[in-house]
């Protein structure tokens, strides 16, 4: 291994190969930021909450699933349960401090949840060290399929597909079903479904604990492929941030096209031009801000 | 015209009074520590007149800092212009620079303006990082020096000389401040707080006067960061990157938002805290966010609040809110 | 006036006030601890690149453990300051001063990133301390960031791509493409890489660069991949180069093309596992280097560490307190005038074999290794196994300079 073996295999690909290659590629990325952002539009949707903690409780769901494959054995197990136990923790923390805090200003928010990425992020390096943890990606996922004879691998198949599912699942909960209903009526007029005499209280516990939920689900789907590490925190806070900011805060539909835009951009962009890849993202982000201030499918001017 | 409490002005000028006779008493490495503070305390000011003062929130406020420092940098190790007349140039440039920010951002409002200022405060993160022949790169600009004053002063040069002049950058800029949010454009600021449309409908240029005051905050923050760059020695792309502008935010915040001296206070806290917990244990995060946690539950109204309660409930008035 | 039941509010606050500011208001009652040599540690604990930080502590403890058994230095007992910076250069310089300025530390080492190295550097003269950098690779400190208190006794990152590009001159690949980190490190090692390259009559296919934090290396696999190259050479730390690695293994880059890399330390081969198998690396310092001195020493650190192998940066450390204690016995004193001159020029034999520290640039010219990440009994994840040893007149940069002549 780690040599070349055959010659004829070092060729370069063919232009379609390439772009096919860097299609797919530019998906997969769209499904790791999606899951990334979706959390975090659930929550500034129907709360105006800004989660500051949300890049820490994606680590914390990267971290918990390193522990559930590394003792249970199951990667799948961990999709599960991970996500429900940041969900809890989220819900809880929503109970017992942010509820205290609805009736005022948004910076106490800020603030709070500040502390909390502060104390979670510590809580995560006391438990289990600073060294970056392997999560492997279970065996069924494990492989590569070859797109017109290039390697691609399973699993980043399996994030696109499954990013599908979800997308597809959270848009039928949010259109289709009564707590969709209620999220959507809630993010809208808290006053008036208060009235209508539903417990507003108890939906946006519920929401936050998804929101919190589905940051963790991203945090173990990233996992196989970045490692259990304390520096996704800082990195993922932000993209998420952009993510939702490009589609429209609150519009679950917007993060997914912000993730899809900003996916390809990045993609072909870091390709072609390197240089700019670290500006890429916000870029976009500045292009669409000013064309629509809202975001691209926003609620809020 | 209404009497007025002589007692917060004695406090003031007590203050003040042990500030200046500071370098006398204190020791070296305090002394070193009090320098920081009030160039942190004036980064964290210069952001209260756009949150505390306009309701206008900056995720990117770090990009005057960054600014400030690097223009400072650059022209302390290119040029031979003394000291402070490199600082105030810095602090102006900052200031024109942020002109055109202000006019882009407050194309919105709200969430979406912070993260205007955000993506601002990336991009120049993102050219800092890459202009290496100007800024040094990753790797920032070092070994930047204390350059004498005009006419060969040297007094810049030394500890106690450069204290006493970010004590008087400080000062100064307080005082702008003050008279800025006492006068009528400080009533502009307070209308578009309070309600931004009804200030519109009332005939004001909102958007003039929110650029104008993006474009003073920035300058007193560039001015700020422009003292940090002689004082460390070093301007590097730390000082742009974002988790400083979500630290300078919480600075106000804690301090007490809409109070001037509040975020001053705020970021000595903020800075003492953070060194002297790091100092006990690894696991200061830890504490360092649960006391924020305790600060939002307990005492909203930041610690110059808390202070002035305290005051009051001493049976002395309060001083009026500024503003 | 409320009942007082518990302390009031002021008086928590009047409490934490003095608990806040009392540090800095009295001084002789915070004296250093007679009679200790203190050495200052500014490290980077927590954060991002807190693995390394952790590794230099762990490197510096388990050194004064077994030095203060024997006396320590000069008599004296070792005192090591460690605090986090989290791998802010502000807050290292902020940390560095008051260890000057209130404990009276004049001698440092452990400062985790090349940024706040670069930070503290300038200010050595004034403080008159020696700082000996073990794992700073920076190539400018050695050159146009030189201070005379300054000594490396770690492998640079030119010296590591060199022994690389060294051990290329026998190896059949004809071509290679490069990714490094967006960060001065990275290009500086990808710049001695190329000229290595052309220097050995071998083909420099092209290079690209990403920015610390990259999640997604999935257009970086392929851009590699479409180069066409025999080789490709990494120069990746931390985080990047895990996720870049395991990565790569899920598009079997390695049954394409050959694969280097500049760094790859224990804990990047446990965190992506077999993904790194058959990486061909330069080693700063690895367990399996065959020397006695090295032996005792890992034997010594399994003991002490529950059965685990030294890593990297913790050998890196050893031997960077290793040269301080040469230096000090030399010299007689701490005093920075005095222990320059001892150091410079002053020769140990240790664990990485002979380290000369060169008078022109304070560089430690030392042997570069090469070594094969492979499976080893004992072992759940891949070891460096080393193939190569390269001398160190070959691998270590002339004077002041980042870029080779021969």
């Amino acid at each position: 291994m780690g040599v070349a073996q055959d010659p004829a295999n070092v060729g370069r690909m063919s232009t379609l190969a390439l772009l096919l290659t860097q299609g797919v590629n530019a998906l997969s990325q769209a499904a790791l930021l999606f899951f990334l952002g979706v959390g975090l539009t659930l929550i500034f949707g129907i709360m105006r909450i800004v989660n500051f903690a949300h890049g820490t409780l994606y680590m914390l769901g990267a971290f918990i699933g390193y522990s559930l494959v590394r003792y249970a054995g199951s990667y799948w197990l961990a999709l599960l349960l991970a996500p429900l136990a940041v969900g809890a923790i989220g819900t809880a923390f929503e109970l017992g401090i942010l509820r205290r805090l609805y009736r005022r200003d948004a910076h106490a928010f800020l603030m709070v949840t500040f502390g909390l990425a502060l104390v979670t992020g510590e809580a995560v390096r006391l438990i289990w060290g600073s060294d970056a943890l392997q999560v492997p990606s279970p065996a069924l996922l494990s492989g590569v399929v070859f797109l017109m004879d290039e390697p691609f691998p399973v699993y980043r198949l399996f994030l696109i597909g499954f990013g599908v599912i979800v997308a597809i699942a959270m848009w039928q909960l949010l259109e289709r079903t009564r707590l969709g209903l209620l999220i959507r009526a809630t993010s809208q007029n808290a006053e008036m479904v208060h009235a209508l005499g539903v417990d507003v209280k108890l939906v946006r516990s519920g929401v936050f604990g998804i929101g919190c939920g589905l940051a963790a689900l991203g945090g173990v789907l990233a996992a196989p492929l970045v490692t259990a590490a304390h520096g996704m925190a800082a990195t993922a806070v932000i993209d998420a941030f952009v993510i939702v900011i490009i589609g429209g805060m609150g519009s679950f539909l917007g993060s997914l096209i912000g993730a899809l835009l900003v996916a390809f951009v990045q993609v072909f962009g870091n390709y072609y031009l390197p240089d700019f890849a670290l500006a890429f993202m916000y870029l976009v982000m500045l292009l669409v801000l000013v064309v629509r201030p809202g975001g691209l499918l926003g609620k809020e001017a | 015209m209404p009497k007025t409490n002589p007692l917060p002005a004695l406090a003031g000028v007590a203050v003040l009074g042990l500030l200046m006779a500071a370098p006398f008493g204190l020791p070296v490495f305090a002394m070193t520590l009090l320098t920081e503070l009030l160039i942190l305390g004036l980064f964290a000011m210069s952001l209260d007149l756009m949150v505390g003062y306009t309701n206008l929130v900056s995720f990117g406020h770090t990009a005057a800092y960054g600014l400030g420092a690097y223009a400072s940098g650059y022209m302390l190790l290119n040029s031979s212009l003394p000291l402070p007349f490199v600082v105030l140039l810095a602090a102006l440039l900052t200031g024109v620079v942020a002109i055109g920010v202000g006019w882009v951002c407050t194309l919105a409002t709200g969430v979406s303006f912070s993260m205007l200022t955000l993506a601002f405060a990336q991009l120049l993160y993102a050219i800092a990082f890459k202009w290496t022949s100007v800024t040094g790169g990753s790797d920032g600009l070092a070994g930047i020096p204390r350059r004498a004053g005009p006419f060969g002063l040297t007094i810049f040069t030394s500890k106690m000389g450069f204290y006493y002049f970010a004590l008087a950058c400080l000062l100064g800029a307080f005082f702008i401040c003050r008279a800025l949010v006492r006068s009528p454009f400080g009533t502009v600021l307070h209308g578009i707080r309070q309600n931004e449309a009804k200030t519109l409908v009332l005939g004001y240029n909102t958007r003039l006067y929110k650029i104008a005051v993006v474009a003073i905050a920035y300058a007193l923050g560039g001015l700020a960061g422009a003292l940090y760059a002689p004082f460390a020695g070093f301007a590097n792309t730390e000082l742009l990157f974002w988790l400083l502008s979500g630290q300078v935010l919480i600075m106000v915040i804690v301090g007490g938002q809409g109070t001037l001296i509040g975020p001053i206070l705020g970021a000595g806290f903020f800075m003492l805290l953070e060194h002297q917990l790091s100092s006990y244990t690894e696991a200061w995060a830890l504490f360092f966010g649960l006391i924020f946690i305790a600060f939002v539950l307990f005492a909203p109204e930041g610690i110059w609040g808390l202070a002035r309660r305290l005051f009051a409930r001493r049976g002395l008035p309060a001083e009026t809110r500024h503003g | 006036m409320q009942t007082k039941s518990h302390p009031s509010r002021r008086d928590v606050i009047t409490g934490a006030g003095a608990a806040l500011a009392a540090p800095y208001l009295w001084t002789s009652a915070q004296a250093q601890a007679a009679g200790t040599i203190k050495v200052g540690m500014p490290l980077a604990l927590t954060g991002p690149l807190g693995s390394v930080g952790q590794q230099q502590k762990r490197g510096a403890e388990f050194y004064a453990k077994l030095q203060n058994a024997k006396g320590g230095w000069l008599g004296k007992k070792i005192e090591l300051l460690i605090e986090d910076t989290a791998g802010n250069p502000a807050a290292c310089v902020r940390k560095a001063q008051e260890m000057v300025e209130r404990q009276d530390c004049r001698l440092f080492t452990g400062i985790t990133l090349s940024s706040e190295a670069l930070a503290i550097v300038p200010k050595l003269a004034e403080w008159n301390a020696i700082f000996i950098s073990s794992d700073n690779g920076d190539g400018r400190l050695t050159a146009e960031s030189f201070v005379p208190n300054f000594f490396r006794a770690n492998t640079s990152g030119p010296m590591g791509t060199r022994a690389v590009s060294l051990y290329l001159k026998d190896a059949p690949y004809k071509s290679f493409y490069a990714l490094g980190l967006d960060y001065a490190w990275g290009h500086n090692s990808v710049q001695v890489f190329e000229n290595e390259l052309k220097r050995l009559g071998k083909e420099f296919v092209g290079k690209v660069f990403a920015p610390t934090g990259t999640k997604d290396y999935s257009t970086y696999v392929t851009k590699i991949r479409q180069s066409g190259a025999d080789g490709v050479y990494l120069v990746l730390a931390g985080d990047d180069n895990n996720a870049f690695l395991a990565q790569a293994a899920q598009y079997q880059l390695a049954s394409k093309m050959a694969m280097l890399s500049e760094q790859l330390e224990l804990t990047a081969m446990r965190a992506v596992g077999d993904a790194c198998l058959g990486i061909v690396a330069s080693a700063r310092y690895a367990f399996t280097i065959d020397n006695p001195k090295n032996k005792e020493f890992v034997e010594l650190w399994k003991q002490e560490h529950g059965g685990l192998v030294p890593d990297q940066f913790e050998g890196e450390q050893w031997q960077c307190q290793r040269v301080f204690e040469a230096g000090i016995a030399k010299a007689g004193s701490i005093e920075a005038d005095k222990l320059r001159a001892a150091l410079e020029d002053l020769a140990i034999d240790d664990i990485k074999g002979k380290v000369l520290m060169r008078k022109c640039d304070h560089q430690g010219v030392q042997q570069g290794f090469i070594f094969k990440a492979a499976k080893k009994d004992g072992f759940s994840h891949p070891v460096p196994e080393i193939i190569a040893t390269l001398p160190a007149e070959r691998t270590t940069p002339p004077c002041n300079k980042m870029t080779y002549d021969d």
